[in-house]
């Protein structure tokens, strides 16, 4: 069972933030904390957690937390 | 001839601003911002989008001189510096106001901070650019370059690298960064169009940008690198593609062979280079065809350039005309520029045979962290100072980690990070925090780095 609260505490851990300020809205370069490096070490441990691969065109289009979790619906992880 | 006339020279050189679409050529941004017509100091808080550039070109032909800052700095740095300096003009998108500082609005998009008191401590007027000797701690040291120096360097740059009158060059590196700067002033003589941008390459704006405007060439550093290989990009064909830049740090041995094997396949000529903020850009540079069998060489000086390895230490020295004019730590050291051709790199070195470079080691105190230079005692100090005056030491490991040693049992390693984070906006996964009883010493008493630094590595 995978729940957003898992996915926002991947998340916090790879960004270095708290899971209270991740919202749908959130997007990349929009705060310090989320930049190239840590966008990449995101994309590692989305990988490691949900054990799939995140191919190119997916890391690009990761730029909101709203596309992020498209990104996963896509590879059939729904939260719930 | 100075930089500016020899920008403005290039008729054909036009600026695209990825926001709107829209270019501009070089002619238009002549004295297109009243600036006054006296000496004094400018800071241009920079982010590489085409207000930035507009307004660099503009002091870049005024008497003023331009401390070239990052426009993401903590706006507490901001204000510091702004203390210490005492700026007549201010450039900064960022913010709305500015105490003791009048709102001039210069254009319709660009907005100027004037002061209202003019600060009257003569600077000297060789002196034409201060670069931060790092981009993100805010310290007040700054490097004093003159027209001169970032001349000579450019012209020893274009000798080598294949900038072509056609050419199509994104700003995907922050001009602030004497890298980045490099790239700007090289190609602003000799290139056609300039795509001032602040988008990375995991955005996928970057991309439709490589594509809409057929970018000829791409730089980075060493992290840039690792990213284009993660995203699959030496995988495949790049039509417009004429040449790849790096500087700012070793490559890793993996990454060097996927680059190699993609120059060869596609015939994309990879230039690394060598350089300090200190020799206004570029000191040494790799040829690519010397890239198969001296992968880990910096290769040879650049052209006017030559190296010396000093007897005891091996510490690679450098000679050339585009050598600093000294630091600047407050007002003061603006009055004067020392003219010196002699610049200790601080880099150990050594020569093969053929007279081929390699740097083997580090005498300063600076680290490289994803590509961004980090002043080990700065760090220190940042620390002591938001933490009660706590002692901290601070080593680098390959370039890869931040160390840190302490001997405050009740410290948290989470307040330490979350410091660094804040201030300097370094990511958790690169720092290794440890708490020890006793500093190693040295046999004459100074603190023991090597020894400090295995202390965490265990």
């Amino acid at each position: 069972m995978n729940t957003t609260e898992q996915l926002y505490k991947v998340i916090a851990k790879a960004l270095d933030i708290s899971t209270e300020i991740i919202t749908d809205q959130l997007e990349y370069q929009s705060i310090v904390e989320w930049d190239s490096m840590s966008h990449l070490i995101l994309v590692e441990a989305l990988e490691t957690a949900y054990n799939i691969e995140i191919e190119t065109e997916d890391i690009l289009e990761m730029s909101t937390v709203a596309k992020l979790k498209d990104v996963l619906k896509k590879k059939n992880i729904e939260m719930i | 001839m100075r930089l500016y006339d020899l920008i403005q020279q290039n008729k054909n050189l036009r600026f695209i601003d990825t926001v709107s679409g829209k270019s501009s050529m070089v002619t238009e941004f002549h004295k297109s911002i009243a600036i006054e017509n006296s000496q004094g100091l400018g800071f241009v808080y920079s982010d590489n989008q085409i207000d930035s550039i507009e307004v660099f070109l503009n002091f870049l032909e005024s008497n003023f001189t331009i401390s070239l800052l990052n426009a993401q700095l903590n706006i507490q740095f901001k204000q510091s510096l702004e203390d210490i300096y005492q700026p007549y003009y201010i450039y900064d998108a960022s913010r709305t106001e500015i105490k003791g500082y009048k709102k001039c609005s210069v254009s319709e998009s660009i907005t100027l901070f004037k002061r209202k008191t003019k600060q009257e401590n003569p600077i000297n007027k060789d002196i034409k650019l201060l670069l931060s000797t790092s981009g993100t701690t805010g310290n007040p040291k700054f490097v004093k370059l003159s027209d001169n120096n970032l001349v000579k360097n450019a012209m020893s740059i274009l000798d080598y690298m294949p900038i072509k009158s056609d050419d199509v060059v994104p700003l995907n590196i922050p001009i602030t960064y004497v890298y980045g700067l490099s790239i700007f002033t090289t190609n602003c003589i000799k290139a056609n169009t300039i795509v001032c941008t602040n988008k990375d390459i995991l955005q996928k704006d970057f991309w439709e940008d490589f594509k809409t405007y057929k970018f000829s060439t791409l730089s980075g550093v060493p992290y840039a690198y690792e990213m284009l290989n993660r995203i699959g990009f030496f995988k495949k064909e790049h039509e417009f593609l004429q040449y790849m830049t790096q500087a700012g740090g070793k490559l890793s041995k993996k990454l060097i062979s996927v680059i190699i094997a993609y120059s060869k396949k596609h015939k994309i000529p990879f230039y690394t280079q060598y350089g300090q903020t200190e020799a206004a850009g570029r000191i040494a540079f790799l040829h690519p065809n010397d890239l198969l069998n001296r992968k880990y060489s910096i290769g040879k000086p650049i052209k006017g350039g030559r190296f010396e390895l000093k007897e005891d230490t091996n510490e690679l020295i450098y000679y050339g005309e585009n050598v600093f004019g000294g630091y600047a730590q407050g007002l003061d050291d603006l009055a004067s520029f020392n003219t010196s051709n002699k610049l200790f790199t601080g880099d150990i070195a050594k020569k093969d045979e053929d007279g081929y470079y390699y740097i083997v080691g580090r005498i300063k105190r600076i680290i490289k962290l994803f590509g961004t230079r980090i002043n080990l005692d700065e760090v220190e100090l940042i620390l002591k100072n938001n933490l009660v005056g706590e002692t901290f030491i601070c080593t680098g490991i390959e370039d890869k980690y931040l160390s840190i040693v302490h001997l405050n049992k009740k410290l948290t390693d989470d307040s330490i990070k979350k410091i660094l984070r804040e201030k300097l906006n370094l990511h958790s996964s690169s720092i290794m925090i440890k708490c020890i009883d006793k500093i190693p010493l040295t046999a004459n008493g100074k603190i023991d780095y090597q020894k400090t630094r295995e202390l965490t590595i265990i």
